[in-house]
């Protein structure tokens, strides 16, 4: 575990998940205790069922823990209303799902719009909007719905909605997992490009071997708990 | 607050089953003409009611002597009757001002006799304001202003004293130093084609009834509008203006009339409540079974920040659109039903016979449906309410779903 520090965008503390299904109690997280510094690009990685996406659930305050302390960007995440919650994954959060969820009957470009437009940007947001497709170099594609896109310009569009907004912290669950070797290396080169230039904080969970070794530091979970914390 | 882009995704998101928007239309659009046709109908029918109640004698307004309504004496009669009809008159929206006054009589023919309600009247504005006047088949003629000892009486009177135009009926008949009687001569038998009425219809001149009765003055005025929704602007209006009477109602004066009325217009509403549920709960399946297949990437959504409002807001606005193409069915069906229904009208006779009358008010045999401007702010207002209404239940659902639903897959 690495020292608190005022630069810290994640803090959990004996983090534990508990998911219950009737009377069946399934443990997620078992304690887990991790910092996240700004600036980082992280991999969290471990085998299916170690608590991967249920970790980025808790950081991306889309779900409660069970126990321990989390604060992320500065706030107990324990204590954030609904409204609060969905607040700041608006304003200060960035996702990239595996499965792309680009809203299909929107193109390209009205997709990155959306979130800017829920943010309440306004008449600024498509020229914001086509920065971020010709920065990402997908102005060709600004025009097209997911469905006329292959699935690693799908997973780039996905990105540039992420990072539309200029957010603090991007999470990312498995997003290369639908690719091919050279989308994915695209994908993972865009991602670490936005970091450096941006100082765009990057979290994403993967078993890939190829994202973790663009990653500047790995986090090895095993049955809930950190079991390894390293920096390649 | 739901902006463009989001609007856009709302009815982007009604194309992408077309085929169960395009029904979710027909079924609002259908179930909302019903309701265009039923309202025009009904509305048509209180119209006509109103307006047979008012031009049979009772006008939109009867200005009475105070006192009158608790006992409807008709001996009773107004203080300066000439001046209250002056002033009725003067008023804005009013077309007629019918004085008269009345005395219960009997009139006998040799041997027959028939008890009626006998009416003094101005013969000249009787025959533009009475359509028991003025839409009957007359025999003779009836009454002019100058027609002393002069009466028009109703066929079934003529045929219960087997009398014919130029007969002198012997009226006995109470007044106020006692029993009075008079000759009449009959100048004029009519016939609205309804027996009852008929028996109730004995018109002499004001003039005459003084003369006979020995009550002078003017027992009820009464007032025809241009509009029935006036009323009670011109009641106002009269109280104000005028001293020592009592101003009524149609309904007040014809309460069995003005009780069928409100009795057509409760069932109307009661129809438009059922459609409304209909309707509502066709929508409600039809959306909560769009708003599931969507679940995941409304999940999505909510992830990246959208609020629980503005997830309900996107489904009001799916709701709106389809309401709004409900309306356009509705226009299309209803609209062209309630203008077939209004333009040619459909005739009851054959489902009434030959009574048209309710109480003494002759109604018409043929009623014609309302069919105006109201119809286009009626559909759009009857198929919004249902069907945004209707959504409130899916959109609660949807801003309900979590987040994690859409990372779990």
């Amino acid at each position: 575990m690495r020292p608190e520090t005022h630069d810290n965008l994640i803090t959990a503390r004996q983090l534990t998940k508990v998911y219950t299904t009737g009377r069946v109690e399934t443990p997620a997280l078992r304690g887990v205790d991790l910092d996240v510094r700004a600036g980082e690009f992280t991999a969290i990685v471990g085998p299916s069922g170690s608590g991967k996406t249920t970790l980025l659930n808790l950081m991306g305050v889309l779900d409660s823990a069970t126990g321990g302390e989390l604060m992320v960007l500065g706030r107990n995440a324990a204590s954030m209303s609904r409204r609060e919650r969905a607040d700041m994954r608006l304003r200060e959060i960035g996702f990239v799902f595996q499965a792309y969820n680009l809203v299909p009957v929107l193109t390209a470009l009205e997709n990155v719009e959306f979130v800017l437009e829920l943010q309440g940007v306004g008449e600024a947001r498509r020229r914001r909007a086509r920065e971020v497709l010709e920065h990402l170099d997908l102005t060709p594609f600004a025009d097209r719905r997911p469905g006329e896109l292959s699935g690693g310009q799908q997973q780039r569009v996905a990105v540039a909605r992420a990072v539309a907004s200029l957010p603090r912290l991007v999470l990312a669950d498995e997003p290369t997992a639908n690719l091919d070797g050279e989308n994915a290396e695209a994908l993972l080169q865009m991602m670490r490009d936005l970091n450096r230039q941006q100082n765009i904080t990057f979290i994403f969970s993967t078993h890939d071997p190829r994202v973790m070794a663009h990653a500047g530091r790995i986090v090895t979970l095993v049955d809930g708990r950190v079991a390894k914390d390293t920096e390649p | 607050m739901i902006g463009r882009i989001s609007a856009t995704y709302a009815l982007r998101s009604l194309g992408r089953h077309s085929r169960r928007t395009i029904l979710s239309m027909l079924g609002v659009g259908i179930g909302v003409a019903i309701g265009i046709v039923a309202t025009s109908w009904i509305r048509g029918g209180a119209e006509m009611q109103i307006r047979a109640v008012t031009e049979s004698g009772a006008g939109h307004l009867r200005i009475v002597p105070r006192g009158w309504s608790a006992e409807r004496d008709i001996t009773l009669r107004l203080a300066g009757g000439e001046q209250a009809a002056r002033a009725a008159a003067a008023l804005p929206g009013v077309v007629h001002v019918a004085p008269r006054s009345r005395v219960n009589g009997l009139l006998a023919f040799g041997n027959r006799s028939a008890g009626v309600e006998i009416v003094g009247v101005l013969p000249e504005v009787e025959q533009r304001a009475n359509r028991i006047v003025y839409k009957s088949r007359m025999e003779g003629r009836y009454l002019r202003s100058d027609d002393p000892g002069r009466v028009v009486i109703g066929r079934t009177i003529a045929d219960r004293l087997d009398v014919d135009l130029e007969d002198d009926l012997y009226v006995t008949l109470a007044g106020p130093d006692g029993v009075r009687s008079a000759m009449l001569r009959i100048t004029g038998i009519l016939g609205t084609g309804v027996r009852d009425l008929d028996a109730t219809i004995c018109h002499v001149t004001l003039k005459t009834l003084e003369e006979i009765s020995g009550y002078t003055g003017t027992g009820d005025i009464s007032i025809l509008l241009d509009d029935h929704r006036r009323i009670e602007e011109v009641r106002r209006d009269l109280a104000r203006r005028i001293d020592q009477v009592e101003v009524l109602t149609w309904k007040e004066v014809n309460p069995g009339i003005a009780a069928n009325v409100d009795g057509d217009r409760g069932f109307m509403r009661a129809l438009v409540a059922v459609i409304i549920l209909v309707v509502g709960l066709g929508i409600i399946s039809a959306q909560l079974t769009a708003v599931m297949e969507r679940r995941r990437e409304i999940a999505v959504l909510t992830a990246l920040g959208m609020r629980a409002g503005q997830v309900v807001g996107l489904v009001v606005i799916e709701a709106l659109a389809v309401s709004l193409g409900g309306a356009a069915v509705a226009l299309g069906l209803g609209g062209a039903a309630a203008y077939v229904l209004a333009t040619r009208g459909v005739n009851l006779q054959a489902l009434m016979g030959s009574d048209f009358t309710f109480g003494d008010v002759l109604l018409d045999p043929t009623i014609y449906a309302d069919f105006g401007p109201w119809i286009i702010a009626y559909a759009l207002l009857l198929s919004v309410a249902a069907t945004v209404s209707a959504s409130l239940y899916p959109a609660w659902i949807a801003a309900r779903l979590q987040p994690t639903d859409a990372l779990r897959l």
